[in-house]
């Protein structure tokens, strides 16, 4: 099952479109609509710009002109927007006048979500009629896969807002697990165009870094420079070229500053994946954070030193290897009631 | 009251994937690469990847299951100590290995393993029981019901078993390091406490066949 781990702001937004019966009526809203194109005219009027081109964004403009609001938050400076986009979309009643559904699955509860199930299964047996029908006139079947990588699927909240319908966890998963089963038949044109209604297109690539060019030092060797963190420790570390792999912390030598064996070995991971043990020199400062920490922190910057000293493609190997991320964990603070961030006071019976 | 926030929660975005440190994986080329294989390396391009932890690198030297064991063998977060019994423990078998090899008739040196990390995984695999029992309660009693274990159980009741056994069955002044060669040489010949505590359950769950079909997973 896929269980959402990682909490974002999204999770806080309530899905106002399946909480209950209509708040705001049809006419409401028409009503709305006209006074906001209405009001949208004048605006453009007041401002002495011509009405037929008024768009959002020059209203957002005329307003924070005519309203000036210091307030912090966002929400809650005047705004003018479309009624569609203030009064969220909610589900229509559902039955006539006579008291019956309209809907030949309202009596199950989740009326759209069963329909939607419905239909992907009903799209996945055409998909197999198709590939049966091509089988028996003896012709290949079509193998073109969609390209996984640049979509991804929609997220639960997103699927409730589609649907206006409240989904459990296990629901959701479940519809993806029947879209992903769809998406691994060879797929026809029609089914393309019903899956596009549930994917989304990830944003642009991972920012793309920009690898700084090898800088010359006096006697003409090259080095470059690297930062990385990790916890509470700063390190900046001087990789150059030509060397025999001494490495130097604060000016100690690296056996006397980090006695354990794992905080040199991990020093020398990055160099050990790239297989340049004995040809880099080192120089690095740390200030900053525990033994464990200090030796992380170099190790990030001294990755990122070597990105300028190695080809693209093996900076992404290093970047799959875990080395050029920056890692985000840190102590959990301790909460109230607790005795430390996990553990609980003893438990006494009385 | 539906909690929101969840209690098992990591610093790291879901969309993060865990990072390949074995360096052969890299080095092969494009072509000898299968078809799987290839969409794993696409997918991979896109998603951002979490950092390599500390205890873990590519040099020979680093062995997740050695690692794993270490982690375990710790007692208050004092893994300097337990990284220096491990070491201690892998030299005392070497050294006791080297010695048997030195003694031993010419025929039968090239039958005597003296690397230490084999005899280490080796010894691992033969504690590891294939079956387990698991208490299910039906109709008020508590049946213990056999059950398949999953490999992470296996290893980890494998290595559990090891380590409990060192720790109690010692006499006052033998040190950590020489009764863990002793038990895992004694496992890597299939003999020894650890052994016999495998084959004890094992004859526990054939005794509970008849429950089996308690299981209902």
């Amino acid at each position: 099952t896929l269980k959402l781990i990682y909490t974002t702001a999204t999770v806080q937004r309530k899905n106002v479109g399946a909480s209950g019966p209509e708040k705001y009526t049809e006419a409401f809203i028409k009503k709305q609509i006209e006074e906001f194109n209405l009001g949208k005219r004048h605006l453009a009027n007041m401002m002495g710009e011509d009405p037929e081109t008024f768009t959002q964004e020059d209203i957002d403009r005329a307003i924070a002109y005519l309203f000036p609001s210091g307030l912090f938050d966002k929400q809650a400076r005047p705004m003018m927007k479309h009624p569609t986009q203030i009064f969220p979309e909610q589900r229509k009643i559902q039955w006539g006048e006579d008291g019956r559904p309209f809907h030949f699955l309202f009596y199950t509860g989740k009326q759209s979500y069963y329909a939607l199930m419905h239909e992907t299964y009903e799209k996945l047996l055409d998909v197999q009629k198709n590939q049966d029908q091509l089988t028996a006139q003896d012709l290949p079947p079509q193998k073109e896969k969609r390209n996984l990588a640049g979509s991804r699927w929609l997220t639960k909240i997103e699927l409730e807002e589609m649907l206006l319908e409240k989904l459990s966890d296990d629901d959701y998963s479940r519809f993806i697990q029947l879209l992903q089963k769809l998406v691994t038949l060879p797929c026809c044109d029609i089914t393309e165009k019903y899956i596009q209604k549930f994917s989304k297109e990830v944003p642009a690539q991972l920012q793309k870094v920009v690898i700084e060019p090898l800088k010359y030092d006096e006697q003409g060797v090259a080095f470059s420079t690297g930062e990385g963190t990790r916890k509470t420790a700063r390190a900046t570390a001087v990789v150059y070229d030509n060397g025999t792999g001494k490495i130097t912390v604060n000016g100690i030598d690296v056996l006397h500053y980090f006695p354990v064996l794992q905080d040199r070995e991990q020093l020398l991971f990055p160099f050990q994946f790239l297989d340049r043990v004995g040809k880099h020199d080192m120089v690095c400062t740390v200030s900053g954070g525990g033994r464990s920490a200090q030796a992380g922190a170099i190790r990030l910057a001294s990755a990122k030193a070597l990105r300028s000293f190695v080809t693209e493609k093996e900076v992404e190997f290093m970047r799959q290897a875990g080395l050029l991320t920056y890692d985000p964990r840190v102590k959990e603070r301790k909460k109230p009631g607790q005795e430390g961030a996990r553990r609980k006071f003893t438990w006494k019976k009385r | 009251l539906c909690r929101l926030t969840q209690v098992r929660w990591s610093r790291y975005n879901p969309s993060f994937l865990e990072p390949e440190v074995n360096k052969e994986l890299y080095q092969k080329p494009w072509e000898e690469l299968s078809e799987e294989e290839k969409e794993k390396l696409e997918l991979k391009a896109v998603q951002p990847i979490k950092a390599a932890p500390p205890t873990v690198s590519s040099s020979v030297f680093s062995d997740p299951m050695i690692s794993k064991f270490t982690n375990m063998m710790m007692k208050d977060g004092n893994k300097v100590l337990a990284r220096s019994l491990m070491a201690q423990t892998l030299e005392a078998i070497k050294r006791k290995q080297l010695e048997k090899y030195h003694k031993a008739p010419e025929d039968e040196k090239e039958t005597i393993e003296c690397n230490p990390y084999v005899i280490f995984h080796q010894a691992l695999k033969n504690c590891q029981p294939i079956i387990g029992l698991s208490s299910i309660t039906k109709g008020g009693k508590t049946y213990q019901v056999p059950v398949p274990l999953k490999d992470n159980r296996k290893r980890f009741l494998a290595m559990k078993w090891l380590i409990t056994e060192c720790r109690e069955n010692k006499n006052r002044r033998m040190l950590m390091p020489e009764k863990l060669s002793q038990e895992l040489l004694q496992a890597f010949n299939n003999e020894g406490p650890i052994i016999k505590k495998k084959h004890v359950l094992h004859k526990m769950a054939e005794a509970n066949r008849a429950y089996a079909h308690f299981r209902w997973w």
